[in-house]
């Protein structure tokens, strides 16, 4: 008689842990597969949740990397005084041109900058009606690449110290009101993904609250022949795992898809600014870290249901 | 040791308020079998939830298998639970899995390999009388068999200890009889069976001790067929 039999031995804990892994793996595979559409909105809905902030993420980025190339063209325009002879203005343009943190200085002679204001104005008849030339002479200054902005502002100051200068100017406050608002964009980045990420929770939360009920009478069964709160918990942690990996998945999806179909419209954007910027998508690593987050939000929205749940299903 | 079960003045009150058991104490020895008896209501199934650890006494002590269940801290009572097999009559299947499946859910907890679950399982099967159902669904099975696959799932681990809360109470008395039966025959091999049951006949037919339940109390009345309560209630016996 079977009952008679001799006691098994149970395999060591790394054997009972691999087995009981693949077999909740394809036990919660096997479940997804019987109800594909359910699993694929939850999916899908996550996924436009995690596709949000990524999204924005990239878009801030992308805003933020062509603010950094217009930096690099910036150029302080030092206007000399009138009283500066031509001589003067080139020799200083060659003293500053050798200072550190300039790359390039440029004289430009009052006749120059008459002349390129003629041809580039549209105001050349204008001008003609003008006994004098109004234009100062300027030496346009290029700072060298990697400056910081503090740097940037130094060289400014002390160059406008220089008795030849009348005025020293910086173009730069919308570049700067661009960062102001790139920060705040990243700040709500930050709290849209934060916020998302909890959305995400709660949606996970709830399919698996609603899978908890639906199996309620089976928990109470596994438990009245003594099942471990880790053992019930299994499947449906693997659940939220397998939501938030498809989630992540469509996310990455949808962000390269997003990019791919913005890349023509921004390279002609590009092209009409006379660059050859091309929008930057998810990295490889990005994109795998936002599968990861999917999971692990996945993981603890399943978590933190069904711990709450399971606490309150006691056999009767 | 010999004494398996030992309640010792036993009372359990439910949260509400009202006591269902007072002052209980019996022993049920290794290797006994025994039936716990008793009107509707009379504690029965408090008694075997008790044993359980699905609820836990107001007052008293309970020993199971040297187990002092009043010590027993609640992320131990699934390790408890599964030293004990469990029989119910609304057989608590999963009725989303294979008869396979449900009797080899308890291995399944305790991590065996899967070689040796196939092995136990059909060996209960076989025990049962249901080696060719392997396959099947249990509500494609009669209650008699579906019963007997709840049995299966209870000896599948070889538990020392059997408990059945009127396991014969869904069934017809020809299905009944057998299933009492196959519980004789697994005491008959060591294993300590208490059932909980007013089915009158199938104690006479296999006798065993009785604990008799009246209103929470254990008397030494004995439980009457249906046949000769009138008989009784002329008599005064009520």
């Amino acid at each position: 008689m079977a009952i008679a039999e001799a006691g098994l031995e149970r395999p060591n804990w790394l054997a009972r842990w691999t087995q009981e892994h693949l077999r909740v793996l394809f036990f919660s595979l096997g479940k997804l597969a019987r109800a594909p559409m359910a699993a694929a909105l939850t999916a899908l809905v996550i996924g436009i949740a995690l596709a949000l902030p990524a999204g924005l993420f990239v878009a801030v980025r992308n805003l933020s990397t062509v603010g950094y190339s217009w930096q690099e063209s910036l150029q302080i325009s030092l206007f000399l005084k009138d009283s500066v002879s031509d001589e003067r203005g080139k020799a200083l343009a060659r003293e500053i041109g050798a200072e550190t943190g300039v790359a390039r200085a440029t004289y430009i002679s009052r006749e120059q900058a008459l002349a390129e204001f003629r041809e580039l104005s549209g105001f050349g008849e204008a001008l003609d009606l003008l006994k004098d030339n109004p234009l100062p002479p300027v030496i346009a200054v290029t700072p060298a690449r990697g400056q910081t902005k503090a740097e940037v502002r130094s060289l400014l100051a002390r160059l406008s110290q220089r008795p030849e200068v009348d005025l020293a100017k910086l173009d730069q406050q919308w570049l700067e009101r661009l960062y102001a608002v790139l920060s705040i964009a990243e700040h709500a980045v930050g709290i849209i993904a934060l916020l998302l990420g909890l959305a995400v929770m709660v949606i996970i939360g709830n399919t698996i609250r609603l899978d908890i009920e639906a199996r309620r009478e089976e928990i109470e069964v596994m438990k009245l022949i003594g099942a471990p709160h880790s053992f019930v918990r299994r499947p449906f942690l693997y659940s939220g795992v397998w939501f938030g990996l498809g989630g992540g998945l469509l996310a990455w999806g949808l962000v390269a898809l997003a990019t791919h179909l913005l890349d023509a419209p921004t390279a002609q954007l590009a092209a009409l600014y006379d660059s050859t910027y091309r929008i930057a998508g998810l990295s490889l690593s990005d994109g795998l870290a936002l599968v990861a987050a999917g999971i692990v939000l996945g993981w603890s929205g399943a978590f933190a249901t069904v711990t709450h749940r399971l606490a309150q299903i006691e056999p009767r | 040791m010999t004494d398996l079960i030992r309640f010792d003045r036993v009372s359990y009150r439910y949260p509400g308020g009202q006591d269902v058991l007072a002052d209980v104490s019996f022993a049920i020895a290794q290797g006994e079998m025994a039936y716990i008896t008793g009107p509707s209501g009379a504690g029965k199934t408090t008694v075997l939830r008790l044993i359980a650890a699905l609820c836990r006494a107001t007052r008293g002590q309970i020993v199971v298998m040297g187990q002092n269940l009043s010590t027993l801290k609640p992320r131990h009572v699934p390790a408890f639970r599964q030293r004990l097999g469990l029989v119910f009559q609304n057989f608590n299947l999963l009725y989303d899995r294979t008869v396979f499946d449900n009797v080899a859910l308890p291995l399944v907890i305790r991590g065996y390999a899967h070689a040796d679950i196939g092995r136990r399982v059909r060996a209960a099967l076989d025990a049962v009388g249901l080696l060719g159902k392997e396959k099947v669904l249990p509500l494609t099975l009669s209650g008699g068999e579906q019963q007997r696959v709840g049995i299966a799932r209870a000896i599948v681990t070889k538990p020392a200890l059997i408990l059945a809360d009127e396991p014969t109470g869904n069934l017809d008395p020809e299905m009944a009889l057998e299933v009492m039966r196959g519980f004789a025959r697994f005491n008959e091999v060591g294993v300590t069976v208490l059932v909980a049951t007013h089915a009158i006949d199938l104690i006479e037919a296999v006798p065993r001790r009785i604990i008799h339940l009246e209103q929470g109390r254990i008397t030494d009345k004995h439980p009457l067929a249906a046949s000769k309560l009138k008989e009784a209630a002329s008599h005064g016996h009520r």
